[in-house]
């Protein structure tokens, strides 16, 4: 009897918090993801190299690639080129590129997630593509097949990656960037002379750390190293449609004199 | 019957738990935090949109006249994840919103709550993330 009123009390005090779940029996991804991710161990393919497909969250900065990348304060500062503070100096949040739709680059994540996908599976794979849901939908392509990068790839956003496995690290080798994305919100600078070296290694079922070698001697005096990580999303989670040009209202109506077009604000 | 009990605990623990918000871009650029307001009126479009939904409701003034509000939301993906679906809200529902207005002083602002009369809150996940 006792027990048939505890599970009255809690079954109303859930009721209303059922309700704010319209359509579903069950808790939301968002707070499936607050008990932290699965644990288990590495999955493998069959012949034995590291899994890595999965839907994943994070893996890199959004705010502050310093202080999200385990640096101390100022040492970024501290390595930046006289021409790259300046550069900085100039960048708002408003000026950022993904406000007008554009990609994240590398290493940045979003607060979306992405998709790893190795191919093919049966044998070693040739390429691994990261789709990546939000800002942009877009994806991220590594040669895994042994090729060089050519002598003079053209600016991109993502670049030209080439890949390989060192025992179980993913080490992707990237160069030919455009130096229009932004580490981080705060506006940190590169240029086309970067080269990103990332070394993805999964941890356990639910964790991929992500450390990545910044080497741009048109941006920094030296490289560094930051490092992330990716938290592999519930079981159920899947990438989602994200069109950000279909409504994209950024500064429209709510900056005065902002320009959509460029991004930049008249004084 | 235990198990049954420890399950309901689980789900009320679980859905009990605060709700992690998303913005694919920082919000105070376009919005003034210092500037909250808080906008009772009734829905008259729902754009279940990326890379933000909105919802636009109309706000009577003090001296009679009306004024349509434009409200952004998070992320379609966002609000999905967070449980939501385009049917949390219908046109003609009244809904009281706390947000933060547009630099601009045009009627948009960023949501931070959207409370029905009932008391419900829905479509969280608005604010910076």
């Amino acid at each position: 009897m006792k027990a048939h009123l505890v599970i009255l009390v809690l079954v109303g005090a859930t009721l209303p918090l059922l309700a704010q779940q319209p359509g579903q029996g069950q808790p939301s991804i968002s707070t499936q993801r607050l008990k932290g991710p699965p644990t288990g161990p590495v999955p493998r393919l069959p012949d034995g190299t590291v899994d890595l497909s999965g839907v994943w969250v994070g893996g890199g900065p959004i705010n502050d690639i310093e202080r999200e990348g385990g640096l101390k304060p100022g040492e970024l500062d501290a390595l930046m080129r006289p021409s790259a503070k300046a550069l900085m100096a100039t960048r708002d949040v408003t000026m950022e590129p993904h406000n007008r739709c554009l990609p994240m680059g590398v290493p940045r994540t979003t607060p979306f997630p992405f998709r790893m996908v190795q191919t093919p599976t049966h044998k070693a794979a040739t390429h691994i593509f990261m789709l990546q849901e939000g800002n942009i939908h877009s994806y991220r392509q590594v040669f895994m097949d042994g090729r060089k990068h050519p002598p003079d790839p053209d600016p991109t956003w993502y670049g030209h990656s080439i890949g390989w496995w060192e025992k179980d690290t993913l080490v992707i080798d990237t160069v030919g960037y455009n130096d229009k994305f932004w580490f981080d919100r705060r506006g940190t600078p590169h240029t086309e002379q970067l080269h990103t070296i990332e070394r993805w290694t999964r941890l356990d079922l639910g964790r991929m750390e992500n450390k990545v070698t910044i080497d741009d001697p048109g941006a920094f005096t030296k490289p560094f190293t930051v490092t992330f990580m990716a938290t592999l999303s519930p079981q159920g989670d899947e990438l989602m449609e994200y069109i950000c040009q279909e409504n994209n209202q950024y500064g429209v109506h709510t900056i005065p004199g902002f320009d959509p077009l460029t991004g930049e604000t008249k004084k | 019957m235990r198990l049954s009990i420890a399950f309901i605990l689980v789900a009320v623990s679980v859905l009990g738990g605060p709700r992690p918000v998303v913005a694919h871009h920082s919000i105070t650029g376009e919005f003034d935090p210092s500037k909250p307001v808080t906008l009772k009126g009734q829905v008259t479009k729902i754009e279940w949109t990326n890379p933000h939904a909105r919802i636009y409701i109309d706000v009577a003034q003090p001296n009679g006249t009306i004024v349509n509000w434009n409200i952004e939301l998070a992320a379609v993906s966002a609000l999905a994840r967070n449980g939501w679906t385009r049917s949390a809200l219908k046109i003609g529902d009244t809904v009281t919103v706390d947000g933060i207005h547009a630099r601009s002083g045009a009627p948009i602002a960023n949501a931070r709550s959207v409370v029905l009369p009932d008391g419900r809150k829905v479509l969280s996940g608005a604010a910076d993330q």
